[in-house]
């Protein structure tokens, strides 16, 4: 009988995933120790400096995915909600307080804000319109960014902004701000698993399978796309923070159309609905681009090219790779 | 709980095209109610205009003496009235389970839900297998949409209403598609269902729907022709001349 096996293969299928489960935090873990083994390792100081860059666009390109991978919105502007905050924690820093904590928040709300403004008009869409409104919608922020001068700075942006401080102590730059910026990826990446996994998580998948299916089942689809929407700038705004401490300043060009270009290829790139995977596109994104700019102008060429293939030959991305490596360790179901 | 649920003089054009004309439906608590007619008789635009997908151009739609016309099709669902697709619309990555869990969550009001694993919530879970029981579909729970063949694929799709718990299912076709045996197993599954819930039926098969229905309404051309028990309706001329006849000719 079809049942029997079908029974079998069902109870045994626990265990694995609990094995999965455990091989999972294994792995979490052992990125952790090994990203906080790093500045011990006596590497030079722009190299830790560097992949603090990385890991920050790793938290911004994870916000991405929550959009573009959990609930299939592809943004064209999410460069908004990174220089947003790039300016609001930056002008925060410079004028009222320079606590990392407090910055982070103002950050997060200046862009829960705009997301709120901008999702009253985008969460009515979805594709290609989707796409060109929020680019629509990035490109004014730039413009305001380049010609409200007094406040922004103009095109020299905002310049000398302070250390951030941590609980009243300042936090140095290099090896310290490093691992403010691990531990504030680690808790970022945890709280976004749990939503992902969560039945607001699950909703959101199934928006993004078939919206109408999605609203016959009583889901409220426009509101789940602007919470998605608030959510995802927010967590933007906290790359955002972390970049303008790492710089010290903001600049435009952090709002400008090529920078959600850019985020949105290491996304795919990494691997789309894994999280995790956009990190691996980030680091890989930002250690190829200092090498290559080093060595020839047209790098961006190169990195097209890149981007190109991938998407041709592994849809699923780096993470994708890695998942069938996985599964072939720890098949889910036999 | 089953609810009492009215249609009142909908109209719906597509320009000059009339694909619904001012049709009148009324549902008894706990009914089969069957609505049939041939290819663009207007039953799936009157669905659509029934369950939120296209805003009627007049009309009312009633349950329980409440005005539900112009709610949203979300708000619907909450007030009380579910509806299936004709095409199969299950959500293809998750399994058959998960697209249930799925519905008996947002009938839980945990879409709002953001710190628990959705694999957690215990009552959707429990919900979710008495649904998938109720279709038989309990032993295949784990399979995902594309494992699964054609007519439990249908049945999944009833089964994620009947999660939602509503008081009128709208069914569009759940034997479309289907061989003889699972034909019966849905016309027995309806009659089950209606137990629970009023049910508002789109069919083909004629011989299913005068076996079950309680009451059927006959559209042609976007109007009502006739309506009435499946004894009054087998011999009404009119829907003879106008349906029976030529399905039976043509019958798949």
């Amino acid at each position: 009988m079809a049942a029997s096996p079908d029974g079998q293969s069902r109870a045994d299928d626990v265990p694995r995933r609990d094995s999965r489960e455990v091989a999972m935090r294994v792995l979490l873990a052992g990125f952790t120790l090994l990203a906080l083994a790093v500045p011990f390792m006596d590497f030079n100081p722009f190299f830790i400096t560097l992949l603090t860059e990385a890991l920050i666009f790793g938290i911004w390109a994870m916000s991405l995915d929550l959009l573009v991978g959990y609930t299939g919105l592809v943004s064209f502007g999410h460069a908004a909600s990174f220089g947003l905050a790039t300016y609001a924690a930056g002008l925060f820093a410079q004028n009222v307080s320079a606590d990392f904590l407090l910055s982070t928040v103002v950050a997060m709300l200046a862009a829960a804000a705009v997301a709120f403004l901008t999702g009253l008009v985008v969460t009515r869409l979805s594709g290609i319109a989707f796409a060109i409104l929020t680019l629509c919608i990035c490109q004014v922020l730039f413009q305001i960014s380049v010609v409200w001068r007094s406040f922004t700075g103009g095109l020299d942006g905002l310049i000398g902004v302070p250390l951030p401080t941590l609980f009243g102590r300042e936090v140095e730059p290099g090896d310290e701000l490093y691992f403010l910026t691990v531990a504030t990826l680690i808790v970022t990446y945890l709280l976004l698993r749990r939503v992902v996994e969560s039945p607001f998580g699950k909703t959101l998948l199934a928006i993004r399978a078939n919206e109408d299916r999605a609203a016959a089942i009583g889901i409220d689809v426009r509101r789940h796309k602007l919470v998605i929407l608030i959510l995802s700038w927010m967590t933007g705004g906290v790359a955002g923070t972390l970049f303008v401490f790492l710089k010290a300043g903001a600049n435009p060009m952090s709002l400008y159309w090529f920078e959600s270009g850019n985020i949105l290829a290491i996304t795919i790139l990494g691997g789309i609905g894994t999280l995790f995977g956009p990190i691996i596109g980030a680091i890989g994104f930002i250690f190829i681009r200092d090498q290559v700019t080093t060595m020839y102008r047209a790098w961006q060429f190169s990195f097209g090219l890149a981007f190109v293939l991938a998407v041709l030959f592994m849809p699923s991305g780096i993470a994708g790779i890695t998942e069938r490596f996985w599964r072939r360790l720890w098949p889910a179901r036999s | 709980m089953a609810g009492a649920f009215v249609v009142e003089g909908l109209h719906k054009s597509f320009g000059a095209l009339r694909a619904v004309n001012g049709v009148s439906l009324d549902i008894e608590a706990g009914q089969v109610h069957s609505l049939i007619g041939p290819n663009g008789a207007g039953k799936t635009t009157l669905f659509n205009c029934i369950t939120g997908f296209l805003r009627p151009d007049a009309g009312r739609v009633l349950l329980n003496g409440n005005d539900v016309t112009h709610l949203p099709s979300h708000k619907l669902v909450k007030s009380g009235i579910v509806r299936t697709f004709q095409i199969t619309q299950v959500f293809g990555e998750l399994s058959a389970q998960e697209n249930v869990e799925l519905a008996a969550r947002s009938r839980e009001g945990r879409n709002f839900d953001f710190f628990r694993k959705a694999s957690a919530c215990r009552e959707a879970r429990e919900d979710a297998e008495e649904s998938l029981q109720m279709v038989g579909l309990l032993e295949k729970a784990h399979l995902r949409p594309e494992e699964l063949g054609h007519g439990d694929k249908r049945v999944l799709e009833v089964a994620i209403g009947l999660a939602l718990k509503p008081e009128v299912l709208l069914l569009d076709e759940p034997t479309a598609g289907m061989s003889r045996t699972e034909t019966e197993r849905i016309a027995r599954l309806v009659r089950q269902i209606a137990e629970r819930m009023s049910v508002l039926l789109v069919e083909h098969d004629t011989e299913v729907v005068l076996s079950i229905s309680d009451k059927i309404t006959v559209m042609t051309q976007g109007r009502v022709i006739a309506q009435g028990s499946p004894e009054q309706i087998s011999k009404d001329p009119q829907v003879q001349d106008a349906y029976l006849g030529a399905v039976e000719v043509g019958e798949d």
